[in-house]
């Protein structure tokens, strides 16, 4: 018995490995850089200086960017299958959104960040329903 | 409780896999699971069957559990599962089982298939959770 106990001792550890698994997030991350797109939109559109119009155009974009960005992480790292079940829109849900923010990183439409921020909204409540800042953020921060 | 019977199932498991390991750990070899990432299927602490047999024949299939160099850090092993496979490329994407715990594909993109050489066949410790691995998704 001594072989196969020496047999079944495991030759090498291999990683199920993390970084990082922070597990913090909050679809209002995302909804910040759209209200930001929003309210550049408003001031280009106040606006008749033409290298603010342009600073306008460029930090828009920008901002644009992160929102993908934040949505992305939402929807590859916090979003499980089980979610899925409860959500079975979930994908079509994120990726409409994304194809919203980039809509608004290519336009100059209000009407456009609004309704990204209505899609934001939309995910805001899901990520609500399935823990939301109690699993997801650290406890005891300011509301 | 779970009533005996005779040696029962894990002991011929034990002794099978036992007389496998003997033959050479070429081609089936223990390991030990470290870290999270693939909860719940594999939790840190468990103790692995594995075979590198399969992979001669044909490349790694999409849901299998493999062992693969990190990418980054080619002598740490990384146990994974197999997300997709893209045959054109000859590279797989892993992914940890724990999405939100696993560092995998998504941060150091796809592996080669080169680089998976052994796969997760079943689990005999602890006795309690012992039994072949089932191909996820």
């Amino acid at each position: 018995m001594l072989t196969i106990r020496s047999l079944l001792r495991p030759s090498r550890i291999v990683d199920a490995h993390c970084d990082v698994p922070c597990g913090i997030y909050d679809p209002e991350q995302a909804r910040i850089e759209a209200e930001s797109c929003l309210r550049i939109i408003e001031k280009y559109d106040a606006s008749d200086d033409q290298l603010f119009r342009n600073r306008c155009i460029h930090n828009k974009e920008e901002r644009a960017e992160l929102v993908k960005h934040h949505l992305d992480v939402l929807w590859h790292d916090y979003f499980k299958p089980e979610h899925l079940e409860k959500y079975p829109d979930l994908h079509d849900t994120f990726w409409k959104a994304t194809k919203q923010a980039s809509k608004v990183k290519q336009s100059l439409d209000a009407a456009a960040a609004k309704d990204l921020l209505a899609m934001i909204d939309t995910i805001d409540e899901m990520w609500k329903a399935t823990g939301g800042a109690e699993k997801t953020r650290v406890n005891g921060r300011p509301s | 409780m779970a009533r005996r019977k005779g040696l029962g199932r894990p002991f011929f498991l034990v002794l099978g896999m036992a007389a496998g390991i003997s033959v050479g750990r070429r081609w089936l070899d223990v390991v030990e699971v470290r870290g999270g990432s693939m909860a719940p299927s594999l939790l840190p602490g468990d103790r692995l069957l594995v075979e590198s047999h399969s992979y001669l024949g044909r490349p790694p299939r999409r849901g299998e559990v493999v062992l693969a160099a990190d990418p980054r850090q080619p002598e740490r092993e990384l146990i994974k599962r197999v997300a997709s496979i893209d045959d054109a490329a000859s590279s797989a994407e892993l992914r940890g089982d724990a999405p939100e715990a696993s560092t995998d594909s998504r941060d150091f993109g796809t592996v080669p298939l080169s680089a998976i050489r052994w796969r997760a066949v079943l689990r005999y410790w602890p006795p309690q959770r012992a039994g072949r691995l089932a191909a996820g998704e």
